[in-house]
């Protein structure tokens, strides 16, 4: 293998734990309430943007990770409170609203950070080098960092989602959502946690890739078209599927962008269109 | 139904008469405004047609907008072809490829959908943006004139190239409102209301869907065509998610049932842009909110609107009852029918 496939490999690697973590927050919103929340690559934008600019004032990485994730678990608050719960049961609706807000906030980031590509500097802690045994070749610390985040993030959701009772009642809403909501569980309280969390993951995920890569106006659809991506290729709610697919779309455009740039995107097209000839709801998904 | 005493046909050809005058009796500022609404109306149309008969929202009808604009700007520029056949070769790449799409997004229904052709839309946009040795990236493709009509440079004239398109125009409306009427429309809107019962009937469900897809990427490659030699440009904004979302838009403020309402809204858009270019650059923020009112408060649209402000002039002057709208499937913007 030449040194330009194993470069190839391990970005498409933390590509794809930089997908996961934002398809992770999208999936989990719309196995629930069956809204597509097409805000998501704005909140990874916006979130990155915040992020950006904690880091300008405090200097801590961390904390410009919380702000972007913490604002944007706000700004998802108020957008499920206030506008998308006004269409609640028509999920186009819901999903056409999602993408009015994608577009004005977008516009808003254009206006208060301008157009200027930014990156955020990586924390002194994780800005060496990493020189990999065996094939002696460097690597970025931080990229290395952000494969142990994705992995701890798939932990905590995952014990989240089956230990804790909250994530106990979210399971059981995916599977039947009448049933839980005739039991007496405040339903209405747990999309408005659900799609926090997804904000949350968003914000997170775009402090996370606005470190590593650029961040400018157009990214968050972009980043939007990724994570859709990789929902359609894993299958909708699932979160395996979410693992798979984000290794397989990171790992396709990372070898595009190294071997056949002017394609790098474009060639996503090849596994969307052969998983879905083969398997409609994508590789986990259930039909629904 | 109030003047039946006037028939249609001389409303259709008293309003034709006054579109084909246009040239003649209006300013040219106004003729290149009926230019851009009727291209852009095209694309409305494709859109308002998945729409209405399919009950599918498309966020890539400018693909196929945009597939034929650049197919026509890359065989003129580079390989300086005649005439008819860059627009026609457009015009069928475009139709082929969504031959090709259609079988990935027929099956899917409702969000399923949206977010497929959103996918495969801002992939076209990849291409058109990344693929730079072809399509000149981000610039875009420019110096493509418009064609010689039976002597008359279309390039040079306005008038001649409102009366060019106008004739392509109404081609177009006139091909979709036989559709609909046809035993294949008729088909359509059983299929779109109870897909189950004609599947049961014995009717080719899937394969109506995807000749339907095919049908409105076809109506919006033909806007593409008028896009391209009218502007003399193309870049990777007419595939963009932009113009996705204006389209859709456009359908949303006219009401996405009707054609009327989907050149109506186009209109109201493209007057829209040009009041606000001259007041904000914040266009995409206003269209955003814009579109955040509409989608909440009137997702029928204006020509809903007026309509349901005559039912109820009339159900008041008559007395009668019928006028007042019928909750169902049919009346609904988006009627979903997987439930």
């Amino acid at each position: 293998m030449s040194l330009l496939a194993i470069m190839s490999l391990l970005n498409g690697l933390t590509l794809a734990a930089l997908l996961f973590i934002t398809a992770s927050g999208l999936t989990l919103s719309f196995s629930l309430m069956r809204v597509v929340n097409l805000t998501h690559g704005a909140f990874y934008m916006a979130g990155g943007f915040i992020g950006v600019t904690v880091i300008k004032v405090t200097g801590s990485w961390l904390l410009a990770m919380l702000a972007g994730g913490g604002v944007m678990a706000v700004a998802a608050l108020l957008e499920e409170k206030y506008l998308l719960r006004w269409a609640r049961g028509n999920d186009l609706i819901e999903t056409l609203i999602s993408l009015s807000v994608a577009i004005i906030i977008g516009d808003l980031v254009l206006v208060i950070w301008g157009g200027y590509p930014k990156t955020i500097e990586i924390p002194a802690m994780l800005s060496g080098i990493w020189t990999i045994p065996v094939i002696d070749m460097v690597y970025p610390v931080f990229r290395i960092f952000m494969l142990a985040l994705a992995i701890l993030i798939v932990v905590a959701l995952w014990l989240f989602l089956k230990k804790t009772n909250l994530g106990i009642t979210i399971r059981a809403g995916v599977d039947n959502f009448e049933m839980v909501s005739a039991l007496g569980i405040n339903v209405r309280r747990l999309f408005t946690i659900v799609f926090c969390l997804s904000g949350f993951l968003a914000g997170v995920s775009g402090v996370v890739g606005g470190t590593f890569m650029m961040l400018v106006v157009g990214e968050d659809w972009r980043i939007l078209t990724l994570t859709l991506i990789v929902i359609i290729i894993g299958g909708m709610g699932s979160l395996g599927g979410t693992i798979v697919g984000a290794l397989i779309t990171g790992l396709i455009y990372s070898f595009a962008t190294a071997y056949i740039p002017e394609f790098s995107l474009f060639i996503l097209f090849l596994p969307v269109a052969v998983i879905l000839s083969i398997r409609p709801h994508g590789l986990f998904g259930a039909k629904a | 139904m109030q003047n039946k005493r006037i028939p249609i046909s001389v409303l259709v050809l008293l309003s034709l008469a006054l579109l084909v005058a246009v040239p003649w009796i209006a300013s040219d500022y106004f003729v290149m405004m009926c230019i851009r609404v009727m291209y852009f109306g095209m694309l409305t149309l494709s859109l308002c047609f998945l729409a209405s008969e399919l009950g599918v929202v498309s966020l890539m009808q400018a693909s196929f907008f945009g597939i034929s604009g650049y197919f026509i700007a890359i065989l003129q520029t580079r390989y300086q072809l005649q005439f008819p056949i860059p627009p026609l070769v457009g015009i069928g790449v475009a139709v082929l490829f969504a031959a090709l799409t259609g079988l990935l997004v027929i099956r899917a229904r409702g969000i399923y959908f949206l977010m497929l052709t959103l996918v495969l839309g801002q992939l076209i946009w990849a291409l058109a943006s990344q693929w730079a040795s072809v399509t000149r990236g981000d610039s875009g493709i420019t110096d493509i004139f418009a064609p010689l009509i039976f002597g008359i440079s279309t390039e040079k004239s306005k008038g001649a190239f409102y009366l060019f398109e106008l004739f392509f125009f109404c081609g177009v409306i006139w091909f979709l409102a036989a559709l609909k009427r046809s035993p294949f429309g008729l088909m359509l809107r059983g299929v779109r209301d109870s897909e189950s019962r004609m599947a049961m009937l014995g009717y080719p469900v899937s394969l109506l869907r995807y000749v339907a897809f095919i049908f409105a990427a076809f109506v919006a490659s033909v806007g593409g065509v008028f896009f391209a030699y009218f502007t003399g440009l193309i870049n990777p904004h007419a595939v963009s998610l932009t113009t996705n979302v204006e389209t859709l838009l456009a359908g949303i403020l006219g009401g996405i049932q009707t054609l009327f309402g989907a050149i109506l809204g186009t209109a109201i858009l493209k007057i829209l842009d040009v009041v606000l270019s001259g007041i904000t650059k914040r266009y995409l923020l206003v269209m955003g909110i814009l579109f955040l009112i509409t989608i909440m408060f009137a997702p029928k649209g204006a020509a809903g609107g007026l309509k349901r402000l005559w039912d109820f002039v009339a159900s008041r002057t008559l007395g009668s009852r019928s006028g007042a709208p019928a909750r169902g499937a049919a009346d609904d913007p988006f009627y979903d029918n997987t439930k």
